[in-house]
């Protein structure tokens, strides 16, 4: 078929379609032509907003703009939503609060924060997380917000959150350099220590009570556990996540005077296979198979718990704030009869303790950062985190706050209070600041579960120390 | 058998029905018969901004050294294929996703067949039977695989209460646990395989097996030598798409091990999904899944070009 000419049009289908097929193909090479961007995922950290905030402080001065903070459903998230209104009455900034899932939580804070769009001015986050959302300048330095009194109000008292939080959030990126150096990331909103929660009835009915160093409670643990009834000893993390590392296996290796990594001129030299660290992470592996859970290599910290709620676990390793709600009236079969411990002392009687905190920081993408820097300072201040720990049960990162409001609600967690006290001083991150935290963490995790499934732990934590003193030296 | 296609002659419009006698076309203005083509073309240049765009990006990525720590990438051609193709993982990963594929196929075609030929027989059971059966594919896969977890945990789960196992029988230590996410897949697609098998079953002609009937044939004879062969398409078509599936496979092994203990069922979309989306090394997850696509392109190609050969069979147009 020979094509007509058609009068009065210069397009022809195959034009369009050829224009459409160019166009296609400018989109594709749109990265290859911004190298340096690809589709604005990189590039320099966007200017630090708080130098632009000059006068008197005024909680007033973005009145009438509207912000997006990100959150996972979480008690801390949870205590401060019916608080939200009383901010917009303050500030008259209006907030609006998305929630995702915490099992996606980080996918898409990762995703958005990658595509800089600053769609979300606000969003919770951990403090490991800052090491890889810091480099590539995802994140504002909140140190300048804080130093800037007319951005920060005289009453806001920084110093009043426990220096262990403080200084987990601080960071220079510079291998070697420890933690509380550097910009101040993320404000610590909420935090958990990592400690014992046991059934209380069960022990005194036994005549038990906790062990205080780490080979009495392997051998509590042991004399616990009684298979054919269902009942074992202690329950930790076992799952192949950086997750199962960082509660109780973290707290305890530091006790046992452990070190992840050491530093030299400037590169990090893995440490997981030292003596030390053989002989307590075989000693914590045979725990896990004479007196942990059977499908240890599967559990995360709502298996823990559970297990502990239902009276199947006498004992669990993990964070306080996951632990408490099973002792809640009608949330589990156990509820009431649960107690807490800070665990055993190292042998120089150390309590170094892992923390997690759900901080809150500023997407350095925002276009709203005044209003972003007063949702977060309202947020973590004195009087709302007393009025959001009054109405939730939520570790607060103030001191105030917890010596006033929240010793109140503590009534019904026999031992909360003094375990909280034992090691609130010697709780901080344990793991050396890198960059590469969640991938040779995972690897570690993976290392654990293969000498639980025979490997000789000396090899083993051998292999995974040369492999993580390459990772996180090669960037 | 001879097929008649109809006809076409010039100025036919298509095959739909007839226009009533005397009832004159309706009219199409011009300018919508210059919009018609483009309008028509707007799904596919939707598909290829869709697929295809993030398709060349992805390709693109494996040929930097892109990452949250280096969000500044660099061209550094072939060394993230070096990488990954000189990593014991990543043949590990890849030995996994093979063997879960090929076990989860076969297991699931030998079941799928076997429960299509017991449909098939008309009894009330049967009829109820072929209604349940679908039920598992109405599960998201990773509904599924969470009640499955559920059901193989020593201290509660029902499948060691009710097997008598007790509280210390691991379903997912390292020897059980690939095994244990495949007899998942089992639990989930072996309907599917079931009900294609048993469409095609329905869709044979009588009277090759009435034939063979009158002339004495058993019935392992006439499925062997005659429902077989007719129904090969159906059963290709099957292990395909669950083939294809398979070695995709994320969601179950996700959820049940996360890709342990150990690497034992890092298949290599969890693998990909580790790098890319824990670790952030968006590079290296791209190669991933750009060698997961050439893995899975050269299969299908070749199990196309299987099926083809088994239809033209079917129809008698080969040997």
């Amino acid at each position: 078929m020979t094509p007509q000419p058609r009068a009065g049009s210069s397009w022809t289908r195959r034009d369009v379609l050829r224009a459409l097929g160019l166009a296609g193909s400018a989109a594709a090479a749109a990265p290859l032509l911004n190298a340096c961007g690809v589709g604005g995922g990189g590039g320099q950290a966007a200017q630090n907003g708080a130098n632009a905030v000059s006068g008197g402080f005024d909680w007033k001065k973005a009145s009438g703009t509207s912000i997006k903070i990100l959150q996972t459903p979480h008690p801390y998230q949870q205590s401060f939503q019916p608080l939200l209104q009383e901010f917009t009455t303050l500030t008259g900034i209006q907030v609006q609060a998305d929630l995702v899932a915490e099992a996606d939580y980080f996918t898409k804070l990762n995703t958005e924060l990658a595509g800089r769009t600053g769609a979300h001015d606000v969003f919770m986050t951990g403090a490991y997380f800052i090491w890889q959302y810091g480099p590539p300048g995802w994140m504002e330095d909140l140190n300048p917000w804080l130093q800037n009194s007319s951005a920060t109000g005289p009453d806001y008292d920084f110093e009043d959150i426990y220096e262990g939080l403080r200084t987990s959030t601080r960071w220079d990126f510079k291998k070697g350099s420890p933690l509380g150096t550097g910009g101040q990331w993320a404000i610590p909103w909420g935090f958990e220590t990592n400690v014992v929660a046991y059934n209380k009835k069960f022990f005194d009915a036994k005549g038990i009570k906790p062990a205080d160093t780490f080979d009495n409670f392997i051998q509590l643990a042991n004399d616990l556990t009684d298979r054919s009834q269902n009942r074992y000893g202690v329950a930790f993390r076992g799952s192949k996540s950086w997750a199962s590392i960082h509660p109780g296996f973290m707290t305890q290796f530091s006790r046992e005077g452990a070190k992840d990594y050491t530093s030299e001129g400037g590169k990090l030299q893995a440490a997981m296979n030292s003596p030390q660290a053989v002989a307590f992470t075989q000693k914590w592996v045979d725990l896990a198979k004479s007196a942990g859970p059977t499908s240890w290599t599967s559990y995360e910290y709502p298996d823990c718990t559970r297990d502990l709620g239902d009276g199947v676990a006498m004992m669990v390793y993990d964070a306080d704030s996951a632990t408490y709600p099973k002792n809640k009236p009608g949330a589990s079969a156990q509820a009431g009869n649960l107690a807490w411990h800070p665990g055993p002392a190292g042998p120089d009687g150390s309590y170094a303790t892992n923390l997690w905190t759900w901080s809150l920081a500023m997407n350095s993408a925002s276009k709203n950062k005044l209003a972003a820097w007063l949702f977060i300072q309202w947020a973590t201040g004195k009087e709302a985190q007393g009025k959001a720990t009054a109405a939730a049960f939520a570790d607060p990162t103030r001191k105030s706050v917890f010596d006033g409001s929240f010793k109140q609600t503590l009534g019904a967690f026999p031992g909360y209070l003094e375990t909280f006290e034992r090691v609130v001083d010697s709780t901080k991150i344990q793991f050396t600041p890198q960059t590469n935290f969640f991938e040779t963490t995972e690897d570690w995790s993976v290392a654990l579960q293969e000498i639980y499934a025979g490997q000789d732990a000396k090899s083993r934590l051998d292999a995974l120390a040369a492999a993580s003193t390459q990772k996180v030296n090669a960037t | 058998m001879t097929t008649t296609i109809p006809e076409r002659h010039p100025g036919q419009e298509g095959a739909g029905p007839s226009p009533r006698p005397g009832a004159e076309p309706k009219p199409v203005s011009p300018g919508r018969r210059k919009l018609r083509p483009y309008i028509l073309s707007v799904p596919a240049v939707a598909v290829v901004i869709g697929i295809l765009y993030p398709f060349v990006i992805g390709v693109y990525y494996a040929f930097l050294n892109y990452s949250a720590v280096n969000p500044d990438p660099v061209f550094i051609g072939l060394e993230n294929f070096a990488f990954v193709l000189s990593s014991g993982e990543f043949w590990h990963s890849v030995q996994v996703t093979l063997t879960y594929a090929i076990a989860a196929t076969l297991a699931e075609t030998v079941l799928g067949i076997g429960i299509a030929l017991l449909l098939n027989r008309s009894s009330i059971v049967g009829k109820i039977f072929e209604k349940v059966l679908i039920l598992p594919l109405m599960i998201a896969p990773v509904i599924a695989a969470v009640v499955w977890k559920l059901m193989f945990n020593p201290q509660f789960g029902i499948l060691n209460h009710v097997l008598g196992l007790g509280s210390t029988f691991d379903w997912l230590n390292r020897e059980r646990a690939l095994w244990s996410t495949v007899l998942v897949d089992l639990w989930i697609y072996t309907p599917f395989v079931a009900i294609l098998v048993l469409a095609g079953i329905r869709s044979l002609p009588k009277e090759p097996f009435e034939a063979s009937d009158v002339d004495g044939a058993g019935w392992f004879y006439m499925f062997r030598r005659l429902m077989l062969p007719m129904m090969w398409p159906y059963i290709l078509v099957a292990v395909i798409f669950r083939f294809m599936d398979c070695l995709k496979i994320f969601d179950i092994i996700y959820v049940l091990t996360a890709g342990g203990p150990g690497d034992t069922t890092r298949s290599l979309q969890v693998g990909a999904y580790e790098d890319s989306i824990i670790n952030l090394n968006y590079s290296r997850g791209s190669t991933y899944m750009f060698l997961l696509w050439a893995i899975v392109f050269a299969t299908a190609r070749y199990l196309v070009s299987v099926l083809g050969k088994a239809q033209r069979r079917a129809a008698g147009e080969e040997g």
